[in-house]
């Protein structure tokens, strides 16, 4: 079973898509399940303005991709480095045990965001 | 559930729904609270409802209803025919010949037996129409081969396993032969004296019966350890006071199984082919997993790999959206080997390939109409899936 925060954004996610000219590129992928998560961004003035995925993955992991990329919009990544893991397990909301793996997606979404960005995470 | 509103459940494999008139069978049951074991005059209606379950199971499988024993289900039943039979080796172990693609409480009793009492085992692989070769249960027996179990029909792939030829083989050789018949009775007619099989396992939910309730065949009472031991019900194979407003519900299942199977499985046929030829038209690119034929695979069910999308998200938005039910090949997890399908694996498919697999399972209440809408259904989503990985 899902949460309503998992099937909000897995029925119908707003942040899928490509990005021409897009200023950055995250990439990660689950080698135990799978999934498969590239995220592209672009900047004005330190914020990010846009954000978008493409997915291939479990309910869960897609959910999780729209769910970083609808997160971090309007945003700086020193902001979104700030967070702490509670707050990534707030942004979830509860999971089954075999949907855990999604919060370890989303906290290296975050960690390879900032490492990228030459920002430490919190 | 209404019957009318099944309309979008696709996992009968899983388990059916529980038919009205069955259902309508085990109300009365509730309140007959007389112990059929006992003597007094409240227990006749008792012992009389029990005998006729007997009977209408038997007429079922066509056999005698001095051999059919009532289980908890079809796991009970897998694990009563090989403890019992190889319990009574335990002072000299031999060997055990199954699949690798047998229900859980087949693999894991071999196992136990194996880990714990010093049996040998060979699991027989399937070739990739999912069923294993007649050559290779051949090749597999031995001297001391103390029993083979071979599932009838695979619950993932639908794909018969050739029990005529392997109870044949059995019987030319002098050993026991168990097969788990969970998903086949019910679905096609079966004789179990003409294919002289040992003992058969099923279980009543598989077709429309109610849950926890299911039978042994046991052709020789005398072949096989009692379960439980106790108060000498079934004949003292195994004690303890039946389950009776289950049993009530078997028994009115049965006869309807008995009546309507063949009718059932053409309409389940004329479903499939419907389905598959709406999936092989449409823009997706798709691959049956295992034989589709009817003589080598159950009526009523496709396991299917759908390229470029994850099984368990196309059922997600296939449950979230449309509100319709069915199986995965791989469960998402951070345990691997424990949620990728054995049968999809010891079939010799990619693990993307497993991932990319859903089964779809249907049966008495699902019409054409219903197979319209959902195919309808599942290719919006797959170039939905599609939209959302590749653009």
């Amino acid at each position: 079973m899902y949460n309503d925060i998992i099937i909000d954004n897995f029925s119908d996610p707003q942040n899928v898509g490509d990005l021409d000219g897009a200023d950055h590129e995250l990439e990660i992928g689950n080698p135990v399940c799978g999934d498969r998560i590239k995220v592209r961004l672009s900047f004005t003035n330190n914020h990010i303005n846009k954000a978008v995925f493409r997915a291939w993955g479990c309910a869960t992991s897609v959910a999780t991709a729209n769910i970083f990329c609808s997160s971090i919009e309007g945003k700086t990544v020193k902001d979104i480095a700030q967070r702490q893991p509670h707050e990534l397990e707030a942004m979830l909301g509860e999971l089954e045990p075999s949907q855990h793996h999604c919060l370890n997606i989303l906290a290296e979404l975050h960690e390879k965001l900032a490492a990228q960005m030459n920002i430490g995470v919190a | 559930m209404d019957q009318q509103h099944l309309s979008g459940y696709f996992d009968y494999n899983a388990t059916t729904p529980i038919s009205n008139e069955v259902a309508e069978s085990m109300i009365p049951a509730i309140t007959q609270f007389a112990n059929p074991s006992s003597s007094n005059r409240y227990s006749m209606l008792s012992k009389k409802a029990i005998t006729e379950t007997r009977n209408n199971v038997a007429h079922l499988l066509n056999t005698n209803a001095d051999k059919v024993f009532f289980t908890s289900g079809g796991s009970e039943a897998n694990n009563w025919a090989i403890k019992g039979v190889l319990f009574k080796h335990t002072a000299k172990p031999g060997h055990i010949v199954t699949t690798e693609i047998e229900h859980a409480s087949v693999l894991d009793t071999v196992k136990y037996c194996v880990e714990h009492f010093g049996f040998e085992v060979t699991y027989l692989t399937p070739d990739e129409s999912g069923s294993v070769k007649i050559s290779d249960v051949k090749a597999a027996l031995r001297d001391d081969t103390q029993l083979i179990t071979i599932m009838y029909a695979n619950n993932e792939t639908g794909v018969l396993q050739p029990i005529p030829e392997i109870s044949q083989l059995a019987t030319e050789h002098n050993i026991p032969l168990h097969v788990d018949a969970v998903q086949l009775v019910g679905k096609r007619l079966i004789d179990v004296e003409k294919l002289a099989i040992d003992y058969l396992s099923l279980s009543a939910h598989k077709f429309y019966g109610p849950k926890g309730i299911g039978c042994l065949y046991i052709k020789n009472v005398h072949s096989i350890n009692p379960l439980i031991h106790g108060g000498g019900q079934e004949l003292s194979m195994r004690s303890g006071t039946e389950n009776f407003v289950a049993v009530i519900g078997m028994s009115k299942a049965a006869q309807e199984a008995s009546l309507n199977v063949e009718q059932w499985d053409i309409d389940n046929w004329a479903c499939k082919q419907h389905m598959m030829n709406l999936l092989n038209a449409a823009p997706i690119n798709i691959k049956y997993n295992g034989t589709t034929a009817y003589d080598e695979a159950l009526s009523n069910t496709l396991n299917i790999t759908i390229k470029g999308i994850r099984g368990e998200a196309l059922a997600a938005r296939m449950e979230i959206i449309h509100s319709y039910i069915i199986s995965i090949g791989s469960a998402c997890s951070n345990n691997k080997s424990k949620n990728i399908s054995h049968v999809l694996r010891a079939m010799d498919m990619s693990e993307d390939d497993i991932q990319s697999s859903i089964r779809v399972s249907f049966g008495r209440f699902t019409s054409i109409k219903d197979v319209d809408k959902f195919v309808t259904s599942l290719i919006a989503e797959v170039q939905r899936l599609l939209a959302i990985s590749q653009g």
